[in-house]
């Protein structure tokens, strides 16, 4: 999985907010506020996070100032990363593939996600069973599903283009068409990643309350009003979180690009994480990728912001 | 849950059958495809009924020996990024549940904030870094990524098992005399196995399978199962189908048995670290 990044963290720090607030805070003899020891126990995790996620990150921001390839002395150029990527056609074409992909892929899952995940917590035989068949896909690796997905769709000889072109639709011709290749990409990744979304609303499902679900039906309620207005107002904050840790880890989107077209042909089908590989490990341009890396720093955390602010008043609430 | 009429039975009966098609059907095809001898594997009509052969894992065997080795790799590289994960996060889960303080949230509200970045960005400034201090193309790098990309998410879970660890215990055991670590390693750790697995499950399927900083920190040495794999499907020469469905279902069948039987720590890991509430 291209989960560098599991979508799970999801309203992560709420669960545990919660619990503690219904427990008597500090206790004499144990717990209470942090001494020398307690942050001695915070420091290995801590220390990782600082030195290969926060420092790297910082330094990028720095790099992107600058001209930086093995050859040559590191140069300070100020802002003319940013301007060589503003006049790259192909930069901004990796910017609308990605944006594409993206939404693509984040509302396929969704609704794919939320479809099973109603299937699922429904009337369901063999439900544990049915569970784990939907799952299975995050235990495999994207080079592997590349792979799998070629197999069945390669032009002429694999079995779902035969039997596409044997119902009259046509073939997807991934390795000559972008399109095609995008398309094939975003299936990829939704068949990859699904099982996060699903598991994500199948758990929130679980903390609506049956006895509701069985009122609203007594009252005449048919499935989909039950889903509008008795599922859908319990896991719609456990939806928003999914949806935004999905549109944050679905941008960086790289393995399924690369190792199908590895951004070609012509560079069409490039997004934004193959641009800044590209530009960084085969052109040696490392404050150009650089600039892209901080571009997509700065969506991440954008996008992130309103979930980040609420995280914020929540945590400080209770400190 | 009110039980449906048979209409609805059979509509969702199908439904599931679709469901379970989309999901498992690619995997099915190339496990049972990598046991059919190669002129089988792209016959259409697909044959459902052969002789299994295992001339396709006696081919990987000849022609990428060094897959194997890999696969080592890979074992040595999830183990290692397990057990700092789980170890570091255990730590952490414990502070974060027994105190508090600003101080200590602002550390925790970091926790949240560093994971909204992407992976990739960090391989830029680390390269040449990795480079410098010889640590290109070796286990611990990729061990200490791995664990660094995972640790928070662990924190959390950790943390919420262990919130349900009552204090009485610890609280007699401060009585008796033990220190903070003694504390955490004989009574606390013991009683949150079920979060140790699932915090463990996350980390050991991402380390397992990662591609990106094995492709960018690894040449030769610490190589992974992910990268030969690639290396196979891109084989200039056209594809050799056969061995590539060997080796990816080599790759695949240990973490997804693993996966399917722990299924329900990964509710649980979800639940935790997540959805609760």
């Amino acid at each position: 999985m291209s989960a560098a990044s599991p979508p799970l963290a999801e309203g992560d720090v709420s669960a545990p907010a919660r619990q503690a607030k219904a427990r008597p805070r500090s206790r004499p003899l144990f717990g209470g506020r942090p001494g020398l020891a307690q942050w001695i126990l915070l420091t290995p995790a801590q220390l990782l996070l600082v030195s290969l996620i926060l420092l790297p990150a910082i330094w990028v921001g720095w790099l992107s100032l600058h001209a930086v390839s093995f050859t040559a002395e590191m140069r300070f150029v100020g802002l003319g990363n940013f301007r060589t990527l503003i006049d790259d056609p192909v930069f901004w074409r990796a910017v609308w593939n990605t944006f594409l992909v993206v939404n693509a892929v984040v509302y396929g899952e969704l609704l794919l996600g939320l479809g099973l995940a109603l299937l699922a917590a429904g009337w369901m035989p063999f439900r544990t069973l049915f569970v784990a068949l939907l799952i299975a896909p995050y235990a495999i690796n994207e080079v592997s599903a590349v792979a799998m997905w070629r197999f069945v769709l390669e032009p002429d000889i694999g079995m779902v283009s035969w039997a596409l072109e044997a119902v009259g639709l046509g073939q997807l011709d991934w390795s000559a068409n972008p399109t095609d290749a995008l398309v094939l990409a975003s299936l990829l990744s939704i068949w990859i990643h699904t099982p996060f979304t699903f598991l994500i609303l199948y758990a929130a499902l679980q903390a609506v309350p049956r006895e509701l679900i069985e009122a609203a039906t007594v009252d005449g309620a048919g499935g989909w009003r039950v889903f509008i207005h008795v599922q859908l107002p319990v896991i719609l904050p456990a939806l928003l979180v999914a949806l935004m840790f999905r549109y944050i880890t679905a941008m960086r989107v790289f393995s399924e690009i690369w190792l199908l077209t590895e951004g070609g042909p012509a560079r069409l089908t490039e997004v934004l994480a193959v641009y800044l590989y590209r530009a960084a490990f085969r052109y040696h341009e490392f404050g150009l990728a650089s600039a892209t890396g901080l571009v997509m720093m700065l969506l991440s955390l954008s996008i992130a912001a309103p979930y980040l602010y609420t995280a914020w008043k929540r945590m400080f609430a209770r400190a | 849950m009110h039980r449906p009429g048979p209409f609805g039975k059979a509509l969702r009966l199908s439904l599931a059958a679709l469901a379970v098609i989309w999901s498992v059907f690619p995997i099915l095809m190339v496990i049972s495809a990598s046991f059919k001898p190669p002129r089988e594997i792209f016959a259409i009509p697909p044959t459902l009924i052969f002789t299994p052969t295992l001339d396709n894992y006696r081919e990987l065997w000849r022609a990428w020996p060094a897959f194997f080795d890999n696969m080592l790799n890979s074992l040595i590289i999830t183990i290692g990024a397990t057990a700092i994960t789980i170890a570091f996060a255990t730590c952490a889960g414990y502070v974060y549940s027994r105190y508090s303080s600003r101080a200590l949230t602002l550390s925790a509200f970091f926790m949240v904030l560093v994971r909204m970045l992407p992976p990739i960005v960090v391989t830029l400034p680390l390269f040449p870094v990795f480079s410098y201090l010889h640590l290109s193309d070796t286990h611990l790098v990729l061990m200490l990524l791995y664990a660094a990309f995972f640790v928070s998410l662990s924190t959390w879970i950790m943390r919420a098992f262990i919130d349900q660890v009552p204090r009485e215990l610890e609280e007699a055991a401060v009585v008796d005399g033990a220190t903070l670590l003694q504390i955490l390693r004989r009574i606390v750790f013991p009683l949150v196995m079920n979060g140790v697995i699932a915090a463990s499950l996350f980390v050991i399927v991402y380390a397992w399978n990662e591609y990106i900083f094995a492709l960018v920190f690894t040449t030769r040495d610490a190589r992974t199962t992910p990268l030969v794999i690639s290396e196979i499907l891109s084989t200039v020469e056209g594809v050799d189908w056969g061995v590539l469905f060997a080796a990816a279902t080599v790759q695949l069948a240990p973490v997804l048995i693993f996966v399917l039987a722990a299924q329900r720590y990964v509710v649980a890991g979800l639940a935790a670290g997540a959805v609760k509430g």
